[in-house]
């Protein structure tokens, strides 16, 4: 008879396995109760284990589903779901890595747009689900002296995400979305790179494009840069605003002093 | 502070009537209509992040009693719980106070993997002793009672020793948790595995069933001619499932009752008309008692 562990890591085998290359975990069958019918109640709980998980990526990513088709991204979403399989059962955390998966997903290489739209439709399901922040209290800024001024960084809202994407994925993920051939047709699909910034607001998740050097600014800023630093180095004329606007949105919830020495080190 | 909620006191019991299994399809409708519901149901883990979906779990709760049922704890994995996902739903209760918070007899977790779906355990004393340390931890993190419900399932272990029932009462008795009975699954397993429904209500431990679970199920003829019901949450209750909720109520009197439906959602008039078909029962038998009581 099985401990426990050792059935439940047998059973994953079998729930996982290649329907074709069966994995033969002895344990497990012997452990089975009744045995050509246990192989068939054991494929309902393969059907449900699987279909559940690719429900799970087709409600995160229906652009991408949308551009290959339910039955090419079933095939693809099962590949990727052998190979990383969740690690958590808050699925909506679920699919981080499938952007990457799909970029050098052979079948796929035809549409070189197809990870970028699914790494934006990933920072989009990041927006939808993150956590709930307050908004960055800054009267905290008033007690600091100008040294440690120098060295505030910002932590961002964690439904910011900061997106800098080869081919322009934004109009592709919209005009799939809203099923408009017209737009899609229109697109130029060697119009990138485009460089995004996805995030939440009080009416819903925002695409929203920006010049290279509003989202240099931005993106260094939500890398935990130091705001002088980040000042310093770029010599940007419109930081002022671009600063002003990321703070009106709500943008950062924190901030707090990097240590003089190690430059990226919180206190 | 976002997350507050007002006036929970108000509302925090479920009462012993018929409630609805909120999904997603319904949310905007609720929220509109305020459609008259006696208490409503979540799955915890779609309230796990923030946003929109908070604000309508929110907005529920400060108008009806609201419990809380988890997917994905894993209680029955023969590895730690995992951390986060506990915190998460601590987190949570804390913030939404529901009326009851629940869980389930079985495991979806192994070496860190998450399997997606609630898988069958054996009944065992080294698998009774895993739930029974999980469900403490469980109680002890969430600071509160839990229940737990009896799992749908299709397959059996040759090496089980303990019927199902007991081993829920022995949970019970062991770790104080309360019990979710959910008749559909009582009927569903006892067909797949040829047990007797009734000798499984008359199993448990009637002071710990806190609520009953109904919902649809379906019909599936395997490969080799033999009969399987799958739990899918996709139909109205069955003829079978109502007259066996009947014997529930017999045995456990009124309880918190739920209408789940989960594939292929319907109209929010149909699950509507299940509950009120519940309410109509556990009235009749309420009125049995009295009778007998005359």
């Amino acid at each position: 008879m099985p401990a426990l562990l050792e059935l439940q890591l047998a059973l994953r085998g079998r729930l996982f396995a290649e329907a074709s290359s069966a994995d033969d975990a002895p344990s497990l069958d012997d452990a089975l109760l009744a045995g050509e019918d246990s192989a068939l109640r054991l494929a309902i709980y393969r059907n449900t284990c699987m279909s559940a998980l690719v429900n799970a990526l087709r409600l995160s990513f229906p652009a991408v589903q949308r551009l290959v088709g339910a039955d090419f991204f079933e095939a693809a979403a099962q590949q990727f779901i052998r190979a990383s399989l969740p690690t958590s059962a808050y699925l909506n955390d679920y699919g981080a890595d499938f952007p990457g998966f799909l970029s050098h997903f052979a079948p796929a290489a035809g549409l070189v747009y197809l990870g970028d739209v699914a790494r934006l439709e990933w920072a989009v399901n990041r927006a939808l689900h993150a956590g709930d922040a307050l908004r960055l209290d800054l009267t905290g800024l008033a007690g600091l002296d100008e040294a440690a001024l120098s060295r505030v960084s910002f932590t961002a809202h964690p439904a910011v995400t900061l997106l800098r994407l080869e081919s322009p994925a934004d109009a592709i993920w919209r005009s799939v979305l809203e099923q408009n051939d017209a737009a899609m047709a229109a697109i130029d699909l060697t119009g990138g790179p485009v460089h995004l910034l996805v995030e939440r607001d009080a009416a819903g998740v925002q695409v929203r494009r920006l010049g290279a050097a509003a989202w240099e600014f931005t993106a260094q800023l939500c890398a935990g840069r130091p705001l002088y630093a980040v000042l310093a180095a770029g010599r940007h004329a419109m930081a002022d605003a671009w600063l002003a606007e990321h703070l009106a949105a709500g943008r950062f919830v924190q901030f707090y002093v990097v240590a003089p020495s190690a430059g990226d080190s919180r206190l | 502070m976002p997350g507050t909620v007002h006036n929970l006191s108000e509302h925090s019991l479920i009462p012993a009537a018929a409630g609805i299994g909120l999904r997603f399809a319904h949310h905007e409708l609720v929220l509109q209509a305020r459609p008259d519901v006696a208490w409503f149901e979540v799955h915890a883990e779609n309230f796990f992040g923030g946003g929109a979906v908070r604000r309508v779990l929110e907005n529920v709760r400060r108008d009806y009693p609201l419990s809380l049922h988890g997917v994905g704890l894993s209680l029955g994995s023969a590895e730690p719980l995992d951390g986060e996902h506990l915190h998460r739903l601590a987190g949570l209760v804390r913030s939404i106070e529901p009326g009851l918070v629940s869980e389930h007899l079985s495991w979806s977790v192994v070496g860190g993997q998450y399997l997606a779906d609630l898988l069958p355990l054996p009944m065992t004393e080294e698998a009774l002793d895993v739930v029974c340390r999980h469900v403490e931890q469980a109680q002890a993190a969430l600071q509160r009672r839990i229940l737990i419900e009896n799992p749908s399932t299709y397959l059996q272990f040759r090496h089980s020793t303990i019927p199902e029932w007991e081993f829920l009462a022995a949970l019970a008795q062991r770790t104080g948790c309360g019990l979710l009975c959910d008749v559909n699954n009582i009927f569903v397993s006892a067909s797949n595995h040829g047990w007797d429904p009734q000798s499984y209500l008359q199993g448990l431990p009637a002071a710990a069933v806190e609520e009953i679970h109904l919902a649809g199920h379906a019909v599936r003829v395997l490969d080799n001619g033999s009969t399987v019901r799958i739990d899918n949450h996709g139909a109205c209750v069955a003829a079978e499932v109502w007259a066996l909720y009947v014997q529930a109520l017999r045995r456990f009197g009124a309880r918190p009752t739920l209408i789940e439906w989960d594939t292929d959602i319907p109209a929010f008039e149909v699950l509507l008309d299940e509950a009120s078909q519940a309410a109509t029962l556990m009235r009749a038998v309420a009125a049995e008692d009295h009778a007998c009581a005359a």
